[in-house]
């Protein structure tokens, strides 16, 4: 039978794992005897043994990317959407799938468990580790995270599909927009849904996808990042499933009035003059032109019409088109614009030798463009993305070189690195560590001293990020 | 539960889904038998989840599996619940124990939309997708993955591989210290932030009228090319039925005030102009006021003052679709904005009106014939002659006080024609009318009529309308016609002289001359019990100036 879920409920099991979270977080942070510890593990006891008090039995389990608690599934709130998702990694890190509360518990059994979690991750059954620790403390059972099927694992292979499927589907629609012809918007959200799941899923690879810029086709590459970043950046701002398919599907179309520019413009190896520039900055308002000419008026058709007319306009109204009157921009617009020019920034393409590495691109849009881009879809923006982007090429301080693989989301300026040389500067065929992993005297083992750009190297990303 | 029993519950199920999903759209979220059919639903579901966790259904093109077994079978092309999820790709779904009737009834809502419509962008997996239903999963197969593409990108990449001496090369100039950073932006997210979010997402999801308009006119103001001028053109007509059919009436308000300055703005580019008259004209026909029309007809509130300034902004050419829609209108209340605008409209060109004269419908001739009473314009006697034969008496009736308000010989004489019409109510209207008018001719009209030998033989309730016309005439001639009538010996001795003095009396006392109370006074003790009580009133009304 179902667990029969109040609002109590759903307010101790969201509140659960937040302090579980913070818990973690400030374990790691400082020492278990440390007054902010201590004062976290009080804290958690006193909140868990309310909950035992009432409800007997506390379950909190994960399945795929979701949190269990009871047998019912934690919504992502704003508030705690960075804590779930950095608890989920931590328990898939030791393969730890489910805690079962049974009586009450005491903050000598939770420092036990903490100290475990922590170590777990240096060995090399840390699941096994943390269960056998934790085998005299009856109160608290552990269960092994569910293994999943062969097909399930090659995760990034799927990924990798469903991109490459969403820029052919995307040349598609902008060749039917070329040729006039009709667009069929319910294949288009099924591509964005499936984009969507994948985000919710496997958020950090499909931003890996995103930074590989080598392809031949620019303008679809672009349209689907875009598309992609802006979807993840809703999610991160916790958008409704309805707001992520239209930002979706208005992020696909924000240039697709460059269809009207004529290629030599658009791929011109050295700088526009005037004239050319004047073309180029009708494109937001050709873009209007062909989402109207595409379909009937409804919320979607608007929402897209005006990203495509706004995405290069400024909050404080400089950009292009100028209007007669001035007005706010925008949500989606001021989303669309900072992910556009960061996709667009850190491409190749043919009048720019040297495209920004991400972690520059992201400097340079803070330091010259703060008063023109929404301070705080920036600052959502910065916190997905990362302080250094996948892809940034990073010289650690064991003298290594690598590439950011993925962020975490807990210690942004600590992500998962893809080493590509030794200390000795030898290539290697990467192996990935994790910048949070610390050795036994609480000292991290490796961290950041440079970044640099991996295209100034020819460092093909692809290679190490597909 | 036997495997049998199992597999009859989840055909009761399929059974259940089917008519929940045929009644749903038949019937309105408050109708007892929609409530029904879903409560059956949910109980089906119950029973089944009394044994089960979980239910799964396998899908296949023309059939719906449990536990192999097939549980629904359909081989047609329309109503096939099997092929309603299979060619979106489902081919899976679990409904979990613990599903809510709310979840239920979303499943419902779903799959009974008609998805062969253009209007409906959303397939069944992401209608499923964007309700994010807790106990419905489903395994979807994306057919429209393929490889092609991916297999052309990773050969482009390929051929870009990065080759291990770079790495020396990256060495070396990091330590040389000519290349490399380390700037870390740190931008903490607040729960401050996350409440600006929240404010945010509101201010998104509010109307976007002003911002659309904005942004069209900024593209008409630009326009160069013939083909632009025809694409604006098109895209204001699709935006201004957005707004009617989402009842905004305001923004196109606003559309036809900044059109309407584009035109009067002699710097306005010609072209420019001419589109604008030509949209301007586009807010008067047929296809807006058809629109127009829904909301009328519907539950829709519309302010009058909105309403009002939508049609200030029209032509003539609104005349014909308005007149049509008044044949259409269902509801009462709204009829009266609608007449209100055709008599706007009507003072710019009253002959498009005289069509709706001839209309078939009894209701609209008569709308007409208000209309042009309000219009006042004299023209329109020519027009109103046919009308005042229409068979139907409400029709005749407003003709006839259109035909008083207007006045002039013409309409008088046919007035009185209108006297001996064979509907009483008519003759009385008409009798209204004519004194109305005031005029002289209209007065004379109606002396003769009592003077008439045939005027006996009128009932005494009509009798009375008759002096009642005729006190609109406070005059000299009334008066001694009435004072004669009362001293002269009739004919026809017998009530019905009594009748025709007791009319005269009242007639007196409407007129309130302070010296017909003498001659009224005389009738006070006659011996007609009717007379007698006429004087008596006539009296008192003059002494109290009623």
């Amino acid at each position: 039978m179902a667990y029969s879920v109040n609002s109590e409920t759903i307010n101790n099991a969201t509140e659960v794992i937040n302090q579980l979270a913070i818990f973690l977080r400030t374990a790691k942070v400082h020492n278990i005897n440390n007054t902010a510890v201590i004062s976290a593990t009080d804290k958690f006891v006193s909140l868990v043994n309310n909950i035992i008090g009432l409800e007997n039995t506390i379950v909190l389990e994960i399945r795929g990317e979701y949190f269990y608690f009871n047998d019912y599934r934690i919504r992502y709130s704003p508030e705690y959407i960075l804590n779930l998702d950095s608890l989920i990694r931590e328990f898939k890190k030791v393969e730890l799938g489910t805690i079962l509360i049974k009586n009450k518990i005491s903050p000598e059994d939770i420092k036990v468990f903490i100290g475990l979690f922590l170590k777990s991750h240096l060995s090399e059954n840390p699941f096994d580790y943390l269960k056998d620790g934790m085998s005299d403390i009856a109160s608290i059972q552990l269960k092994k995270i569910q293994t999943i099927s062969d097909e399930t694992l090659d995760k990034r292979k799927i990924v990798k599909r469903i991109y490459f499927n969403a820029v052919s589907f995307y040349k598609e629609i902008f060749n039917k927009v070329r040729n006039d012809e009709k667009i069929n918007l319910k294949r288009a959200k099924r591509v964005i849904t499936s984009v969507i799941n994948q985000i919710i899923e496997q958020e950090q690879i499909l931003l890996g996808m995103t930074a590989i810029k080598d392809y031949d086709e620019y303008t679809y590459h672009h349209s689907t990042n875009v598309s992609i970043l802006s979807v993840a950046l809703g999610r991160r701002m916790d958008m409704n499933h309805k707001m992520l398919i239209d930002l979706g599907i208005a992020s696909i179309f924000h240039d697709i009035g460059k269809i009207e520019v004529p290629n030599e413009i658009l791929n011109k190896p050295s700088n526009l003059n005037d004239s050319e520039w004047r073309i180029i900055k009708k494109h937001p308002k050709w873009g209007v032109n062909a989402i109207l000419k595409m379909r009937s008026i409804d919320d979607l058709t608007i929402n897209s019409a005006i990203v495509a007319f706004e995405h290069h306009m400024n909050i404080n109204h400089t950009g292009y088109p100028q209007v007669e009157n001035p007005a706010a921009l925008d949500l989606f617009s001021r989303i669309v614009s900072i992910v556009d020019q960061y996709d667009a920034m850190t491409a190749n393409r043919i009048y720019r030798s040297n495209p920004m590495s991400p972690d520059t691109t992201l400097r340079e849009l803070q330091e010259k463009s703060w008063e023109k881009l929404d301070p705080l879809v920036f600052k959502f923006f910065v916190n997905m993305i990362g302080i250094y982007p996948i892809g940034t090429l990073v010289m650690l301080n064991s003298k290594e070189l690598g590439l950011v693989f993925e962020n975490n989301q807990d210690f942004l300026h600590r992500p998962r690195i893809m080493i590509i040389s030794d200390n000795k500067g030898n290539w290697i065929k990467g192996h990935l560590v994790d910048l949070a992993d610390k050795n036994g005297n609480d000292e991290y083992l490796r961290t950041i001293i440079k970044t640099m750009n991996p295209k100034h190297y020819n460092i093909n990303l692809a290679e190490y990020l597909l | 539960m036997e495997i049998c029993e199992q597999l009859t519950t989840v055909r009761n199920i399929i059974q259940a889904i089917l008519k929940a999903k045929k009644i749903v759209n038949l019937y309105p979220e408050n109708n007892p038998i929609y409530i029904k059919a879903l409560k059956e639903l949910s109980d089906r579901f119950s029973e089944f989840f009394q044994d089960n966790e979980s239910l799964k259904l396998n899908i296949d093109k023309n059939t719906i599996f449990y536990d192999s077994e097939s549980v629904y079978q359909n081989s047609a092309m329309l109503d096939n619940l099997a092929l309603l999820f299979f060619k979106d790709g489902v081919r899976e779904l679990t409904f979990k124990n613990g599903l809510t009737a709310k979840e239920t009834e979303a499943f419902i809502k779903i799959i009974s939309l008609d998805f062969e419509k253009d209007t409906i962008d959303e397939d069944v997996v992401t209608l499923f997708w964007e309700k994010d239903l807790d106990n419905i999963q489903y395994i979807v197969e994306d057919q429209f993955l393929s490889d092609d593409y991916e297999k052309k990108a990773m050969d482009e990449l390929q051929q870009k591989t990065s080759t291990p001496e770079s790495i020396e090369e990256i060495y070396s100039a990091i330590f040389s210290e000519e290349e490399g950073s380390k700037n870390e932006i740190i931008l903490p997210v607040t729960d401050e932030d996350f409440h600006s979010l929240l404010e945010e997402f509101d201010k998104h999801n509010q109307d976007k009228t002003d911002k659309s308009l904005n942004m069209l006119f900024e593209l008409f103001s630009e326009v160069e090319k013939e083909q632009e001028y025809l694409d604006i053109v098109n895209y204001f007509k699709m935006f201004i039925e957005f707004f009617i059919k989402k009842g905004n009436i305001n923004a196109v308000v606003d559309v036809q005030s900044r059109l309407k300055k584009l035109i009067d703005n002699e710097r306005t580019d010609r072209e420019i102009r001419k589109c604008a008259v030509k949209l301007l004209s586009f807010t008067g026909g047929y296809s807006i006021i058809d629109l127009i029309g829904n909301i009328l007809n519907s539950s829709q509130k519309i302010e009058e003052n909105v309403f009002k300034s939508f049609v200030s902004f029209l032509d003539t050419n609104a005349i014909l679709p308005f007149m049509k829609l008044l044949g259409e209108l269902k509801a009462i209340h709204t009829r009266k904005l609608v007449i209100d605008a055709l008599v706007y409209l009507g003072k710019k060109d009253i002959s498009s009106l005289y069509k709706g004269l001839n209309d078939p419908r009894w209701y609209v001739v008569r709308n007409m014939a208000y209309i042009l009473r309000k219009i006042n314009d004299k023209n329109a006697f020519t027009y109103l002659l046919k009308p005042l034969e229409h068979e139907d008496i409400r029709v005749r009736k407003e003709v006839i006080r259109t035909l008083g308000e207007l006045g002039g010989d013409k309409a008088i004489t046919s007035l009185q024609r209108c006297l001996h019409d064979n509907n009483i109510h008519v003759r009385k209207t008409a009798l209204s009318a004519l004194g109305n008018t005031g005029a002289a001719a209209a007065k004379q009209i109606i002396m003769e009529q009592i003077s008439d030998k045939a005027f006996n033989d009128n009932s005494f309730d009509e009798k009375k309308q008759y002096f009642e016309a005729l006190a609109n005439w406070k005059d000299r001639d009334v008066y001694d016609f009435l004072v004669k009538m009362l001293s002269k010996r009739s004919f026809f001795p017998g009530s019905k002289d009594y009748d025709n003095k007791a009319c005269a009396v009242y007639c007196l006392g409407l007129i309130g001359r302070k010296d017909a109370i003498p001659i009224l006074n005389e009738y006070k003790n006659n011996s007609n019990k009717l007379l007698r009580e006429y004087s008596f009133s006539a009296v008192q009304r003059i002494e109290n100036g009623i």
